[in-house]
């Protein structure tokens, strides 16, 4: 099988969803004539034209609401939102107008639409270009949110979201869409709401998202020279949640880390450790640990910044104490 | 029953509403969509309608009052007789309410979003004192202000059920104006009082019941929970699996902690409570015989050594097992622990070349627990399931302990089985004669 970046598959994603469909079109920043800040379009408005590839102003609030518009009377679109810390841009539109409009119509109105953005630390960005807020949206009733964590995981998930009738957000990792993955050359797609396990193990399960599946399998690498059996899991979308296959895992290992880049209050690894927490209890043997990002704004210095992500090795000494069965945060 | 007319809400963050005029006085006939008053808010002045046909038999709040939401301002009656004051509706039907002088209610109002008592700083009026709406009755001071209060009826004042220098919660009765000059108007203090009910504002009832009842539950509930570890002997920390298995295989956690195993305990651990000794019954422990017998030198390892030289018996432990069990007089299995390893023998009477492997699982007739290589130097075990023979190191020789329960072998038996069994220890030779 070819190897592909995470740009191309999902590029490849885009384009053979709009050959399929043409109501499909996709709008934002740069997407067209200036060109697309991480060559994720290229090629696109050659292909299908400026009225496909619309070019908007730096205006997010508004080509949001013209797409959540467009949504509604029957055209599919992907809206391209250059960095994922823009959302709060674009809340309005998103949370009050995409996420609602099915249910407060009374199933009349559809918003088939898809948020392209971003997350992700370590790309010396800063504070305001750093974020990982996934969260934010997935405690919204009427969105779904997909978090691939490979180049062959974005193009599957990207096809199902356009395809789906509801709003998807998905965010790609930012530091991921040079790497390279083996992608088929013919269609699939991935469903949403099933949990891929990466690795199988029996000692201790690591639930990790987007970019953290990649910090969990080297994690689960450190953990296997040392004779400890780790379990890799990757919910692919956090909106729906394979809350089964997480829960059977838990219940096998009876152990378990929840890994994800968002900040780790009020966040993603919360709900998870939670919902392991309250129907998985008399099946642990440890406490659900969460690893987050730290509750600061992302540093612009790089040693910080590097600190303040979840590791391989971080993951790998917080799974030694579990299974050791260390004391942990108890008195 | 008359229809009830309340205070409407017309807001979100709506606590109360000016009523601004009146557009039906008691008596008149009215439908229910005509308009029955107005009312003004923080936001907007809306016409409301009556919401039933019928009469209005009695306005509450008078043209200029604020008044809570969900109070009730009127009555709608099927005819246009009044209601008699014995029939007024349930928030005034209160244990107090029979106390009270029958009139307009005075409520605590609510003058912030996240009030929950105001307290009361002077009382402008005293009891028995003829009062108009606009007059002040009292001042209230929340955690923000403090604020003039009008009296909203035109009358007498006829009870003050709180004094100044107490807080009251918002939407609780604190004043009764009546009509006409009470005879005998009444002063009471919260505290002394006997409880006021609310008025019928749904948020009042729940400030109200605030100031005593979670010191009450905590009380009820904390006594229980104090007792519970009590009995455990100290809160034990273990996983939630740990607890279930333990629960489900009827291991008892507190040995654990009594044996000094280091917490939290997790599954693992659960291994090393099931290598606990038993914990013998107290009743078995009375009824159980423990003979000992020193030897000054041991001449087993010799003999074994012999053994497996001249005689090909290279298995030391089967051995062993054979001494034990020609010590008992009869075909016996015989379990030997030794080093952390256990194993089962068939004895039969007879050489030692009849000696052989016996499965795991059948009961012992007689267990056989090698020591000797450890640091222990006294046993009391207790009875277990058959008689046990202990060997524990001696400087140069050789204690051996027989514990039984009084069931297995009697007093002279168990003596038997010790001194032929020591005696075969002590000269293997003399067992072979």
């Amino acid at each position: 099988m070819r190897n592909i970046t995470l740009s191309q598959a999902v590029n490849e994603a885009l384009a053979e969803e709009m050959r399929r469909d043409e109501r499909v079109f996709i709008i934002g920043e740069d997407v067209a004539e200036a060109g697309t800040p991480f060559k994720v379009l290229s090629g696109l408005v050659e292909e299908f034209g400026t009225s496909r590839v619309v070019d908007t102003p730096i205006a997010e609030p508004g080509f949001m609401g013209i797409a959540v518009g467009a949504a509604m009377t029957g055209s599919r679109p992907v809206v391209d939102l250059m960095f994922g810390d823009f959302i709060y841009l674009i809340m309005d539109q998103l949370c009050n107008q995409a996420a609602k409009t099915h249910y407060m119509s009374g199933g009349k109105l559809n918003v088939p639409l898809v948020l392209r953005t971003n997350l992700g630390a370590t790309r010396r960005s800063a504070a305001q270009h750093s974020q990982s807020l996934h969260a934010l949206v997935a405690h919204i009733p009427g969105l779904k949110v997909a978090l691939p964590s490979s180049a062959y995981e974005a193009k599957g998930l990207m096809k199902t979201a356009i395809r789906d009738n509801n709003p998807v957000v998905i965010f790609e990792d930012k530091l991921m869409y040079n790497d390279k993955a083996p992608v088929p050359e013919e269609e699939y797609l991935i469903p949403f709401g099933k949990a891929n396990v990466k690795r199988s193990g029996s000692d201790i399960t690591l639930i990790g998202t987007s970019s953290m599946v990649q910090v969990c399998e080297k994690a689960a690498e450190i953990l296997a020279s040392e004779g400890i059996d780790a379990e890799v899991i990757d919910p692919r979308t956090i909106v729906p949640l394979d809350e089964e296959a997480l829960l059977k895992s838990a219940k096998k290992t009876s152990r378990v880390i929840v890994v994800d880049e968002g900040h780790q209050s009020f966040g993603i690894t919360g709900e998870i450790a939670s919902r392991i927490n309250e129907k998985a209890f008399y099946h642990l043997d440890a406490p659900v640990l969460r690893m987050g990002a730290m509750d600061v704004p992302v540093p612009f210095s790089p040693a910080l910044e590097d600190i303040t992500v979840p590791t391989p090795e971080g993951v790998a000494e917080s799974a030694r104490r579990l299974v050791a069965g260390e004391m942990i945060h108890a008195a | 029953m008359p229809h009830e007319v309340i205070m409407p809400a017309l807001g979100m963050a709506q606590d109360t509403g000016l009523i601004v005029a009146w557009h039906k006085s008691p008596g008149d006939a009215v439908a229910a969509d005509d308009v029955l008053f107005e009312v003004e808010t923080d936001k907007a002045t809306m016409e409301v309608p009556a919401g039933a046909d019928g009469f209005v038999t009695q306005i509450r709040a008078q043209a200029g009052s604020e008044v809570p939401v969900g109070d009730v301002i009127a009555l709608i009656g099927e005819s246009r007789e009044a209601v008699p004051a014995d029939e007024k509706p349930a928030d005034d039907a209160t244990p107090a309410a029979a106390d009270l002088p029958a009139g307009n209610n005075v409520i605590l109002p609510a003058l912030g979003m996240a009030q929950d008592t105001g307290l009361i700083v002077a009382w402008h009026k005293a009891p028995g004192d003829a009062v108009a709406a606009g007059d002040i009755l009292f001042e209230v001071e929340t955690d923000k202000s403090t604020m003039e209060v009008e009296a909203g009826f035109d009358g007498f004042v006829a009870a003050l059920l709180a004094e100044a220098g107490e807080e009251a919660p918002v939407g609780e009765t604190i004043a009764v104006i009546t009509a006409t000059k009470p005879e005998k108007p009444v002063k009471a203090s919260r505290a002394g009082a006997p409880a006021v009910a609310p008025a019928s504002a749904p948020q009042a009832s729940a400030p109200a019941a605030k100031p005593s009842a979670p010191k009450l539950a905590k009380a009820a509930t904390s006594a229980p929970k104090a007792a519970a570890p009590a009995a455990a002997g100290g809160r034990i920390l273990a996983s939630p699996k740990a607890r279930r298995i333990a629960l489900q295989q009827g291991l008892d956690l507190n040995r654990l902690a009594e044996a000094g195993h280091p917490q939290p305990y997790h599954v693992a651990d659960l291994e090393a409570l099931k290598s606990l000794p038993e914990k013998a019954p107290q009743i078995a422990q009375a009824a159980s015989r423990r003979l000992t017998a020193d030897l000054p030198s041991e001449g087993f390892a010799e003999f074994a050594a012999w053994a497996a030289e001249a005689g090909g018996l290279k298995d030391a432990v089967a051995l062993l097992a054979g001494f034990a069990g020609a010590s008992l007089g009869r075909d016996a299995i015989v379990v030997v622990e030794s080093l952390g390893v256990t194993r089962a023998f068939s004895v039969p009477m007879g050489t030692f070349g009849n000696i052989a492997p016996a499965d795991p699982a059948s009961a012992p007739d007689l267990i056989l627990r090698d020591l000797r290589m450890s640091r222990i130097n006294t046993v009391t075990l207790g009875a277990e399931g058959a008689p046990s023979l202990t060997l524990t190191q001696a400087g140069e020789g050789l204690a051996i302990t027989l514990e039984c329960a009084s069931h297995h072998l009697t007093a002279t038996e168990a003596v038997s089985l010790l001194s032929n069994f020591a005696g075969r220890m002590e000269q293997p030779l003399r067992h072979l004669l």
